[in-house]
């Protein structure tokens, strides 16, 4: 009996599904046919340089109207880089010396100072260039793995040690969370930009969008070393030893 | 008769090449070579998405897909190869 009714349920189930699913989908299509109002997408192409000061409308966005939504996506990388410690362990560098040839190492150490250039330039210019605090922070952990891998693990860890990456981590994660609370001590709400009363500047120039660059640099340098730290905790875990 | 400008052009051409890379990713043998082609379809992806005119995208698509990933991916390989004691 059972066994019969059971196919019968769930057919019943996803043909509801698929009915819901359609429905939202025509919801979704009708909403965005834009007969009632301005679309979002106006709005934010009109007036996203005079409320943020952030030419650069993807970043206006990301730091300023959802700039939440960054913090839960700093916090994601913050969760994958504490599980996967947990996991894997203290890192050991090994110590078979495992570098790239010499011409490459050569090549690499007069070509990495320009290559720290662009994540620099990168998070600097968030607010005027397209790029921002989150792919400049990813250019800037590519350059840590790069050293570790030309250059081998114990001078990578000479360069830049797990622990200064820790530090930095917490200390932006701190500051995230500070320059939201600095919205709500001005009086206005968490991460608020100009409404908490930050200076604009001229919409364009480096100092410009209140709030805006102190947040690419910070989750610049979160990412940064979050994934960098997150690659060196899987570089530097012994396989074998886990295994027994 | 529409006219294609080599601009679309070339745009069509990137977009059967992802598919191409897409699904030789999936069916070649090794896992390496997976990886590498992986990141030649990431590579692809950024110029698509640059000639869509999303540049914050493409620049995220690149450094995330055809540096960290391939890197990551690499160093799992290597780590667990070895742990299987060259059996794989």
């Amino acid at each position: 009996m059972i066994r019969r009714v059971v196919p019968v349920a769930a057919g019943v189930f996803c043909l509801l599904l698929a009915a819901g699913f359609f429905l939202v989908l025509r919801g979704a299509v009708e909403t965005g046919s834009g007969r009632d109002g301005p679309l979002l997408r106006d709005l934010f192409t009109t007036s996203s340089v005079d409320e943020t000061g952030s030419v650069n409308v993807v970043t206006a966005i990301l730091m300023d109207y959802r700039a939440f939504d960054t913090l839960g996506e700093a916090t994601v990388i913050f969760t994958a880089v504490a599980v996967a410690a947990a996991i894997l362990g203290k890192p050991r560098p090994t110590e078979s010396q495992r570098t790239m040839g010499l011409l490459s190492r050569r090549l690499l150490s007069s070509v990495l100072p320009l290559f720290l250039l662009f994540p620099l330039f990168v998070i600097a210019h968030g607010h005027i260039s397209p790029g921002g605090g989150f792919q400049g922070g990813v250019s800037l952990a590519v350059l840590v793995i790069l050293i570790h891998v030309a250059f081998g693990d114990p001078f990578g860890q000479n360069v830049v040690p797990l622990r200064l990456l820790v530090m930095v981590e917490y200390g932006a994660a701190l500051g995230l969370v500070a320059v939201g609370m600095l919205g709500i001590v001005q009086g206005a709400s968490f991460l608020a930009n100009l409404a908490a009363g930050f200076p604009s500047g001229t919409p364009g120039s480096l100092l410009s969008g209140g709030v805006i660059p102190v947040l690419n640099l910070l989750v610049g340098l979160k990412v940064a070393a979050g994934l960098s730290s997150l690659y060196i905790y899987l570089s530097g875990h012994e396989a074998s030893r886990g295994d027994r | 008769m529409p006219v294609i400008t080599g601009l679309e052009l070339s745009y069509f051409l990137i977009l059967g090449a992802l598919v191409v890379t897409a699904a030789a990713a999936v069916h070649m043998p090794g896992d390496l070579t997976a990886v590498i082609i992986l990141s030649v379809f990431s590579v692809l992806s950024t110029v698509v998405f640059a000639l869509l005119q999303a540049v914050d995208v493409a620049m995220a698509e690149a450094v995330i897909g055809a540096g960290f990933m391939t890197a990551l991916f690499v160093t799992a390989i290597g780590k667990t190869r070895r742990s299987a004691g060259g059996k794989r």
